[in-house]
C-alpha cells in the first residue's frame, strides 16, 4: 500500500514537472508568435520592413508591457497598444510588446527589464497594477522613459510616492465621459436610467457620478424628471446576479443601463438583448460586442499614449508629472460615429464637449462616499441599491 | 402578475443549472465517489461548448447549434471527469484532493487554451437561443406565461434530466446497483456487481451533467465566457446536500435556491419588494441561512450514501 502511494506520488510529481516544462515553453512561444503576427498585417508591409531592419540593428525602441489582459482585450491594453502602434507606424520606429508570465510585481519588473534589454527607450505600462513596478524600475533604469496609465508610482505600502523625471503618469477624468453619456441619454428622450458599476473604486465612482450629474443637467434643461437606479455589483465579473438585476430594472421600466465594470457590462448586455433594451458601454467603443450598445463612455487611451510617445520624441516629455486627460486635451469622449442616438446629434455633442473642454461645467467627483448621496441634483432621483 | 412571471423566469435561469449539476453530483455520490470537482467540470464543459459556439458562429445559429454545443459540453465533462474517476477509483486517492486538483486546473486550462486559440481569454458568443414564446403552448394563459415564454430549450432538457434521473435511480437495475455501491460496496461486490464499473459510471454521468450545467449556466447570463462559473459548482453541492441526495428533493432545493437568488438579485427592480425596506444583505443571506438550518435538523439522520468518499478497496475487511 505504501509503495503504491509512493509510486503514485512520484509519477504525479514527474507528470507535473513535465507539464510545467511544456507549459512555460508553450507560453513563451505563442506570445512571440502573436507579437510577430501583430506586427505584420499584410497592408503595412513598408512599416513592417522598417521595423525589421531597425530591430536587427538596435532592438525595439518602443515597448509595451501588458498587465493581466492581452493586447486585444478590448480594453486597456488594446487601447494603449493601438496608440503606440500608430505612432510607430507613422514614424517608422520599431516596436514590440511583452507579456509578463504572471500578474505580480516581480514578474512585471522582470518583463520591463526584458524590454529594456531588448533595446527599449520608452516603455508603456497600462494599468494601475504597474504603480509599484514603475516605482522600482524608474531608478533602476534612469536612461529609459516610462509611461504609466491610470496610476501614480508608489512603493509597496503606499508610504512613498515618487514620479521620476523619466516617468509620465497618465490619469483620466472618468467623470467627463460619464457626464457626456448621461447627458446624451436624457437628451435622447430617456428618463429612466440605470448605472451598474463593478467595484466602487475611484475610476468607477467617477464614471457613475459624472453619469448622474450629466443626466441631471439634461433633465434640468428639458424640464423633465429623471430616475436613476444605481448599484455597484462588487465584482468585475459577469454573473447571473448582475444579469438578473439588470433584467429586473429593464422589466421595471429602465430604458438604458450604463454597464461600467469590465464583464459586468456583458451581463447587462445579455439582459438588454432579452428585453430589447439599451446599454451604454465603458472605456472603449463596445458597440461591436452587442447591438444593444447605443454608445460608450470612452477614455481615449490610444490618443493619450500617442501624445505621450510623440512628446518623448519631440523632446517635450513631461517627466515627473501626472497628466490628466480630459475633454480639454481630447482624452475622453463618446464614439459618435457608432452611436445609435435618435435625436442627440453630433452638433449637440460638439457643443457640450466644447463646454466641458472650456471648464464651464463643474462635476462633483468626491469619491469618498460612493452612494451619490453627496451630489446635489435638481431633477433627478437616484435609487441607490446596496 | 407580470412581476410573478418575471421572477419565475429569472428563477429558472438560476435553478436549472443548479438542478442539472446537483443531479450529476448525486449520481457520483450515490455510487460512492464524492465529486467536489463539479465546479471545474462545469468550467471545462462551458469552455469547450462556448468555444464551439464562437467558432461556428458564422455559419450556424439557433437551436441546432445549441444542441450540438450541449453534446460537446457533455462529452467534455465526461472526459474531464475521467481524471477524477481514475484517481479516486483506480488509484484510491483522496477524493477531495483529486477533485480540488480538477477545480484548480480547469480555469487555468480554459484561459491558456483560449489565449492560444484566439489571443483573448474571453470567448464571445452570439445568443440566438432564447425562445420568446413556444408556439401554441406559449399562448396558454398563466401556464404559458410561466413555462413557455422567455425561456431556453435547456430548461426543458433540465426537466427531462430530472425525470430520467429519478427513473434510472429507482426503477432500473442499474440504479439499484449504483445505490448499492454507494451504501455498501463490499456487499454489492459479493452479490456479483463490479463496483469499479458502477463507480466509473457514476462519475462519468456526473461529469456529463456538470459539463452541460456549465453551458446552461453561461448562455442566458452573459455574452462571453471568462473561464469562470462563479462558484455555482459548489453551490450545486450545497443543493445536493440540501436535497438529501434524492432527485425530487434536489429539484425543490434548486428551485428554492433559484428563487431566493433571483429575488436577491432583482428585488431592486420590483416595486413591491424594494418598498419593503428590507436590507439587500438579508435577501442574499437567505439561501445560506436556510441551508444551515436544514442541515442542523437533518444531520442526525443524514441520507448521505454511507460509503460516499471512501475509496473502495476489495481486500479491506
Amino acid at each position: 500500500m505504501k509503495k503504491k502511494l509512493l509510486s503514485v506520488l512520484l509519477s504525479a510529481a514527474m507528470a507535473v514537472t513535465v507539464l510545467a516544462g511544456c507549459g512555460s515553453k508553450a507560453e513563451v512561444a505563442p506570445a512571440e508568435e502573436a507579437a510577430v503576427t501583430e506586427e505584420a498585417p499584410a497592408e503595412e508591409a513598408v512599416a513592417e520592413e522598417a521595423t525589421e531592419s531597425e530591430a536587427s540593428a538596435e532592438g525595439y525602441e518602443l515597448a509595451l508591457v501588458t498587465d493581466l489582459g492581452t493586447i486585444d482585450d478590448k480594453s486597456f491594453n488594446q487601447g494603449a497598444w493601438e496608440g503606440l502602434e500608430k505612432y510607430a507606424k507613422d514614424n517608422g520606429v520599431s516596436y514590440k510588446y511583452y507579456q509578463p508570465q504572471e500578474g505580480t510585481t516581480d514578474s512585471y519588473v522582470e518583463t520591463i527589464g526584458l524590454a529594456v534589454e531588448g533595446g527599449a527607450k520608452l516603455v508603456v505600462c497600462p494599468g494601475f497594477l504597474f504603480e509599484e513596478p514603475i516605482f522600482i524600475v524608474q531608478d533602476q533604469y534612469p536612461e529609459v522613459t516610462f509611461i504609466l496609465l491610470d496610476g501614480a508610482p508608489h512603493n509597496a505600502d503606499y508610504s512613498e510616492f515618487k514620479t521620476g523625471e523619466n516617468v509620465m503618469s497618465i490619469m483620466f477624468a472618468e467623470d467627463q465621459p460619464g457626464y457626456l453619456a448621461g447627458y446624451a441619454a436624457v437628451k435622447d428622450g430617456m428618463t429612466k436610467l440605470g448605472f451598474m458599476g463593478g467595484m466602487a473604486v475611484p475610476a468607477v465612482i467617477r464614471y457613475g457620478y459624472g453619469f448622474v450629474q450629466g443626466a441631471d443637467a439634461a433633465a434640468a434643461e428639458l424640464g423633465v424628471d429623471v430616475e436613476v437606479m444605481y448599484n455597484y455589483t462588487g465584482a468585475f465579473e459577469a454573473t447571473p446576479e448582475a444579469q438578473s438585476m439588470a433584467a429586473s430594472w429593464y422589466q421595471n421600466g429602465t430604458e438604458v443601463i450604463f454597464g461600467c465594470g469590465g464583464a459586468v457590462g456583458n451581463s447587462v448586455m445579455a439582459a438588454a438583448e432579452e428585453a430589447s433594451a439599451k446599454v451604454i458601454g465603458v472605456d472603449v467603443d463596445q458597440s461591436p460586442e452587442s447591438d444593444t450598445v447605443i454608445t460608450s463612455a470612452m477614455k481615449l487611451l490610444s490618443n493619450s499614449v500617442y501624445d505621450g510617445v510623440k512628446a518623448f520624441y519631440d523632446g517635450s516629455f513631461p517627466g515627473g508629472e501626472t497628466t490628466t486627460f480630459t475633454a480639454a486635451n481630447n482624452g475622453v469622449g463618446l464614439p459618435m460615429e457608432t452611436s445609435k442616438f435618435e435625436t442627440f446629434a453630433q452638433a449637440d455633442y460638439d457643443a457640450l464637449y466644447a463646454k466641458l473642454a472650456a471648464g464651464e461645467i463643474t462635476i462633483n467627483t468626491a469619491t469618498e462616499d460612493s452612494t451619490t448621496a453627496d451630489i446635489t441634483l435638481t431633477n433627478t432621483t437616484v435609487s441607490f441599491v446596496e | 402578475m407580470n412581476v410573478v412571471y418575471f421572477i419565475f423566469q429569472q428563477t429558472m435561469f438560476f435553478a436549472i443549472p443548479l438542478l442539472i449539476v446537483a443531479l450529476g453530483g448525486m449520481f457520483s455520490e450515490r455510487s460512492g465517489v464524492v465529486n467536489i470537482a463539479l465546479e471545474g467540470i462545469m468550467t471545462m464543459g462551458a469552455f469547450t461548448s462556448i468555444l464551439f459556439l464562437n467558432l461556428s458562429g458564422n455559419g450556424m445559429q439557433g437551436q441546432g447549434q445549441l444542441l450540438l454545443a450541449i453534446v460537446i459540453a457533455m462529452v467534455t465533462g465526461s472526459l474531464f471527469s475521467l481524471f477524477h474517476a481514475y484517481a479516486a477509483i483506480n488509484m484510491k486517492a483522496d477524493q477531495t484532493i483529486s477533485g480540488t486538483a480538477l477545480n484548480m486546473f480547469a480555469p487555468a486550462f480554459a484561459i491558456f487554451v483560449a489565449r492560444i486559440v484566439q489571443g483573448v481569454q474571453q470567448i464571445q458568443f452570439a445568443n440566438t437561443f432564447r425562445i420568446d414564446a413556444v408556439p401554441v403552448l406559449g399562448s396558454i394563459p398563466v401556464i404559458g406565461d410561466l413555462f413557455f415564454k422567455n425561456t431556453y430549450i435547456t430548461t426543458y432538457i433540465g426537466i427531462a434530466i430530472l425525470i430520467t434521473a429519478t427513473v434510472v435511480l429507482y426503477k432500473t437495475k442499474f440504479g439499484l446497483r449504483l445505490r448499492a455501491c454507494g451504501e455498501h460496496p463490499h456487499a454489492a461486490d459479493a452479490a456479483g456487481i463490479n463496483v469499479y464499473h458502477m463507480q466509473y459510471a457514476g462519475v462519468v454521468i456526473s461529469g456529463a451533467l456538470a459539463g452541460l450545467g456549465g453551458l446552461v449556466f453561461v448562455v442566458p447570463t452573459s455574452t462571453n465566457f471568462n473561464a469562470t462559473v462563479s462558484g455555482y459548482g459548489f453551490l450545486a453541492l450545497a443543493v445536493l446536500i440540501f436535497g438529501q441526495w434524492k432527485p425530487v428533493k434536489i429539484m425543490w432545493a434548486s428551485l428554492f435556491f433559484g428563487l431566493t437568488k433571483a429575488i436577491a438579485a432583482s428585488y431592486s427592480g420590483i416595486p413591491f419588494l424594494s418598498s419593503l425596506g428590507i436590507p439587500s444583505y438579508l435577501f442574499k443571506m437567505i439561501p445560506y441561512l436556510a441551508t444551515l438550518i436544514v442541515l442542523i435538523f437533518t444531520s442526525r439522520h443524514s441520507m448521505a450514501p454511507r460509503a460516499s468518499g471512501v475509496p473502495y478497496d476489495k481486500g479491506e475487511r
